[in-house]
C-alpha cells in the first residue's frame, strides 16, 4: 500500500476544509488542503460574530491556525485550484494549478508595497463595500499573513514601482502558474458557498443602496469592516432609525433557492442584537415566514425577541421601494391579517447560501443533488464537509468536517 | 370567557375544491407573498393567502362569506411571484366557481352547471331541442321555401320562421327565471358578507361607486401587467352586451310602438327600421365590440403555460364557448340577412343561436357570468367596509 494512496486531498480552506483537515492529519493522515483564495478560513472569518454566544471568528481561527502550523502532515496550497481530476486504481489523481506568487513567502507584511501602489479596487474580503489596494494584507487575520497582489488590475510601471518599494525583494514580477498532479487515497469536498445574489431581488430592492444582504451586514458590523464596524445607511452614512429584517429573500422559493438555508433566522436574530447594541433607540422589525431556530437556538430567539424595540412580524415582505427618501415594505402582518405599508431606513436581505458546487463541474463532484449540494460517494473516495454538503452553521460544518474527515480516511484505507 | 372559535371544517369541500382546479392549494406554506403584491387587496382584509388557508381548511362557510375571491381580478401577479407554485390567482378562480354553485338558488342547478365538465352537452343541447320540439309543434316555415310564404321579396324575415310571440315567451320567462334565482342568491350572498365584516355608508352610494369602477374598468386598470388583452377584451365583450341589451330592448319597443304602451312616444319607421337607423348603428357596433372583444378573451387564453394567464377550467371554457357561440351565431344571423344565404342554413344558425342565448340566460345565475351579481354585491361591499378593520 503507497503512503500516497492514504494522504487526502482537501478541497477548500473554509472551517469545514480546515476542520477536516486537522482531524485528519492529528490522526495521522498525510493532507493537502487547497484553498483558491490567498488566505484560509473563507466565509467565517467575514462573519462579525457568531451566533449563539457572540464571539468573534477570530479567536476559533486563532487555535486552528495554531494546530496548522504545529502539524507536519498538513500541506496547505493557497491561490490553488483543481483543474482536472480523475479517479481509478484505487485512488484519485488530481492536477492542482496554483497562481503565480506575485508576492513571496518572505514578505513581512511590512506595507511598503501598499504605500507605493496607488491603484484601488472592490475589496473582496469586504463584498465589495469598500476600496483596497490592488497589493493589500487581505485582511487583519490572514494566513499565511503575506500580501497579496492583483497583478491585472494594474499597470506594468505601477508593478514595477510596487516591486521597487520592496526592501525584501518579495514582490516578484516574473512569477508563474505552476500545476502540479499529486496521488490521494480520499477527497474531502469543502468548496463551500456563496451569497444568493442581490441581483436577483430586484423585487426586494436588491438594486437599492439602503437595501444590503445579511453577508453585508456582518461586514458592516465588523471592526475590520467597511465601515470599521458602524452600522449606517450605505446611502448617506447615517444612523438608521428603523432597521427591518426580511427573510427568506430568495429562499424557499421555486423562482429563486428552493431550500432553507436554515441560518438565515439566526443571522437576523444575531445583527437585530448587533444593532440594538449600537442604536438603542432604533425600531428593529424581522419579518418572517417561519422563525427557524432548532435546538437550543431556541433561546437565542427568545433572547433576540425580548429586547425593546425588536419586533417580529410573520408575514414575507413581497415587494420594496423607495418611498420619501425611506424604503416601503409590502408585507402581510399574517398574524393580524392586515396588509402593512412598513417604513424602514435599512432593510438587511436574509439571503440563502448557494453551494460553490452548483456551477462547477469537478470530476470530484461524483454526485451532486438538484441544488448543487455534494453528496458523499465512499465507493468514489468522495466525501464533502460543511456548506458544500447541505447548508448550515459554523458549528454544524466543524462537526459534519471531522465526520467527513473520519470517512474519507476510512475510504482510503479500503480502497488503498 | 373568551369563546373559542369553532372551525366547521368540510372535506368534501376540499375535494371538490381541489378537484375543481384548485389542488395546488395544498403547496400554499402561508408566506403571503400573494397578499403583499396584490394591488386590489384592501389593507384590512387582504386576499388571496386567507381564502388559500380557508380553502386547504375546507372552511366552505368562510369562503361563501367573504368578498375577498370576487375583489381579485386574476392578473396573476400572485401567481407570478408565488414560492411555491400555488398559482393563487388560479385558486381564487376556483374558490370563485365553488362560491358560485354553493350560493346557487336552486342548489341542484348550481351543482349542474358547476359539473359541467360532465353536464355540458345537457347544458348546450336542451335548450336547442327545446327549441326544435317548440317549432315542430308550431309548424316550421323557412322562408323562400314554405310555399305559404311565397317567394322572398329580397327580405329574409325570420320572423316567419320563428313568430315573436314564442321568443317572448322563452326569453322574458327565462330572464325571470334568472332575475328572480340571482336575486335571491344575491341577498344570500349580501347577509353573508354583512356577518364577515360591518359595514357603514349609503349602499345605493356605494353601488353607484361600483357601477362607475365597472363602467371605467378602474381595477382592470391597477391590475393588468403582461396581458394587455385581458382588459380590452373584457371592456369590449360587457359594453358590447350592454349594447346588445338596449338594442334589444329598443326593438321591442319600435316593434310596438302603435300600441297602448308605446304609441306616446311618437315612434317613426316602419319595421324592420332602416340600416341606417340609430338603433340599427347602436345594435352593429355592439356587434363589433363583441367579435373583437372575444376575439381578444380567447387569444389570451392561447398560452396556458404562462403563469400570467393561468389555467383555463372547463368552468371557464364552458362559459367562455357560450358567450364565443352567441357572438358568432348573432353576426351570422344578421349577416345570412343581408348576402341571401341558403335559408336553410339561415334558419339552421338562427335556431343554434336562440338555443345558445338559452343556455346563457339559464345557466346565467351559475356559470362564470354570474360574476355579474357577486362581483358588483362584493365591490360594494368593500366600499361599505373600506374604513372598518
Amino acid at each position: 500500500m503507497s503512503e500516497a494512496k492514504k494522504s487526502l486531498l482537501v478541497i477548500g480552506a473554509g472551517i469545514a476544509g480546515i476542520t477536516a483537515a486537522l482531524e485528519a492529519a492529528e490522526t495521522g493522515a498525510e493532507v493537502v488542503l487547497i484553498e483558491r483564495e490567498a488566505t484560509i478560513g473563507g466565509r467565517v472569518l467575514r462573519l462579525n460574530n457568531y451566533f449563539p454566544k457572540m464571539c468573534p471568528p477570530s479567536c476559533g481561527m486563532e487555535i486552528n491556525i495554531r494546530r496548522l502550523e504545529r502539524n507536519p502532515r498538513i500541506r496547505v496550497l493557497t491561490r490553488s485550484k483543481v483543474t482536472a481530476a480523475e479517479t481509478g486504481d484505487g485512488g484519485w489523481s488530481v492536477e492542482i494549478t496554483t497562481e503565480p506568487a506575485w508576492v513571496k513567502a518572505n514578505c513581512t507584511a511590512c506595507g511598503d508595497c501598499e504605500s507605493a501602489c496607488t491603484t484601488e479596487i472592490d475589496d473582496p474580503h469586504n463584498l465589495g463595500m469598500s476600496k483596497t489596494k490592488a497589493i493589500r494584507l487581505p485582511h487583519p487575520s490572514a494566513w499565511p499573513k503575506i500580501y497579496t497582489f492583483d497583478r491585472a488590475a494594474v499597470s506594468d510601471d505601477e508593478a514595477k514601482k510596487i516591486a521597487e518599494a520592496c526592501t525584501y525583494d518579495a514582490v516578484d514580477l516574473d512569477a508563474q502558474e505552476t500545476t502540479q498532479t499529486l496521488e490521494f487515497g480520499a477527497v474531502v469536498v469543502a468548496t463551500g458557498w456563496k451569497p444568493y445574489p442581490l441581483e436577483k431581488l430586484e423585487e426586494l430592492g436588491g438594486d437599492l443602496d439602503d437595501v444590503v444582504a445579511n453577508v453585508q451586514m456582518e461586514r458592516m458590523a465588523s471592526a475590520s469592516g467597511p465601515t470599521g464596524g458602524v452600522i449606517r445607511k450605505p446611502s448617506n452614512g447615517e444612523a438608521p432609525a428603523r432597521v427591518a429584517f426580511v427573510q427568506c429573500a430568495g429562499s424557499r422559493d421555486v423562482n429563486h433557492l428552493n431550500y432553507c438555508s436554515g441560518v438565515c433566522c439566526l443571522a437576523s436574530l444575531k445583527q437585530a442584537r448587533y444593532v440594538k447594541e449600537q442604536l438603542p433607540d432604533a425600531e428593529v422589525t424581522m419579518y418572517y415566514i417561519d422563525r427557524r431556530t432548532p435546538g437550543r437556538n431556541e433561546d437565542f430567539l427568545l433572547g433576540s425577541a425580548e429586547l425593546e424595540g425588536v419586533t417580529l412580524t410573520k408575514g414575507k415582505v413581497g415587494r420594496i421601494e423607495k418611498s420619501n427618501g425611506g424604503l416601503k415594505l409590502h408585507v402581510e402582518d399574517v398574524e393580524n391579517e392586515v396588509i402593512l405599508e412598513a417604513e424602514a431606513d435599512l432593510v438587511v436581505l436574509a439571503t440563502g447560501m448557494v453551494p460553490n458546487a452548483v456551477d462547477d463541474d469537478l470530476a470530484v463532484f461524483t454526485r451532486k443533488d438538484d441544488d448543487g449540494f455534494v453528496l458523499d460517494d465512499l465507493e468514489a473516495g468522495v466525501t464533502v464537509a460543511g456548506v458544500a454538503r447541505r447548508p448550515e452553521d459554523v458549528a454544524a460544518s466543524v462537526r459534519d468536517a471531522t465526520g467527513a474527515a473520519a470517512r474519507a480516511m476510512v475510504a482510503a484505507g479500503r480502497r488503498a | 370567557m373568551a369563546s373559542i372559535p369553532v372551525l366547521h371544517t368540510s372535506s368534501e369541500f376540499r375535494e371538490e375544491f381541489f378537484d375543481r382546479g384548485g389542488e395546488n392549494a395544498a403547496r400554499c406554506y402561508q408566506c403571503a407573498t400573494c397578499s403583499s403584491v396584490c394591488e386590489l387587496a384592501p389593507a384590512n382584509a387582504p386576499f388571496p393567502r386567507r381564502q388559500i388557508l380557508w380553502a386547504q381548511w375546507g372552511l366552505e362557510d368562510r369562503l361563501v362569506s367573504d368578498a375577498g375571491p370576487w375583489l381579485c381580478y386574476q392578473c396573476n401577479d400572485c401567481s407570478v411571484r408565488c414560492p411555491r407554485e400555488v398559482n393563487p390567482g388560479d385558486v381564487m378562480a376556483s374558490i370563485r366557481a365553488m362560491v358560485v354553485e354553493k350560493l346557487a338558488t336552486p342548489a341542484f342547478l348550481g351543482k349542474l352547471v358547476g359539473n359541467v365538465k360532465k353536464t355540458w352537452p345537457l347544458l348546450v343541447l336542451g335548450p336547442l331541442v327545446y327549441w326544435l320540439i317548440l317549432l315542430g309543434a308550431t309548424g316550421i316555415h323557412i322562408p323562400g321555401i314554405d310555399p305559404e310564404l311565397g317567394a322572398l321579396d329580397g327580405r329574409f324575415h325570420y320572423e316567419h320562421f320563428v313568430p315573436h310571440i314564442l321568443i317572448y315567451f322563452t326569453y322574458f320567462a327565462a330572464t325571470f327565471f334568472a332575475l328572480f334565482t340571482m336575486w335571491s342568491s344575491g341577498r344570500r350572498f349580501w347577509k353573508m358578507l354583512g356577518t364577515s365584516q360591518a359595514r357603514t355608508g349609503s349602499f345605493f352610494g356605494a353601488l353607484i361607486g361600483a357601477f362607475f369602477d365597472i363602467a371605467t374598468h378602474k381595477k382592470f386598470r391597477s391590475c393588468d401587467r403582461g396581458v394587455f388583452k385581458r382588459k380590452w377584451g373584457h371592456f369590449l365583450v360587457m359594453w358590447g352586451f350592454v349594447g346588445a341589451a338596449i338594442t334589444s330592448g329598443f326593438a321591442v319597443v319600435y316593434l310596438y310602438r302603435e300600441t297602448v304602451f308605446f304609441s306616446w312616444l311618437n315612434l317613426q319607421y316602419s319595421y324592420p327600421m332602416p340600416i341606417t337607423h340609430w338603433v340599427k348603428w347602436l345594435g352593429n357596433i355592439s356587434a363589433v365590440a363583441l367579435v373583437v372583444g372575444g376575439l381578444l378573451l380567447w387569444l389570451n387564453r392561447r398560452n396556458p403555460g404562462d403563469k400570467l394567464v393561468g389555467v383555463t377550467t372547463p368552468f371557464d371554457r364552458f362559459f367562455l364557448w357560450v358567450v364565443l357561440t352567441v357572438i358568432a351565431t348573432g353576426v351570422l344571423t344578421e349577416l345570412f340577412r343581408f348576402i341571401a344565404a341558403p335559408p336553410v342554413l339561415a334558419c339552421a344558425v338562427y335556431v343554434i343561436h336562440l338555443a345558445i342565448v338559452l343556455t346563457l340566460f339559464l345557466t346565467l345565475p351559475y356559470s362564470k357570468f354570474a360574476h355579474i351579481l357577486y362581483r358588483t354585491l362584493a365591490m360594494t361591499h368593500e366600499r361599505l367596509t373600506a374604513e372598518n378593520g
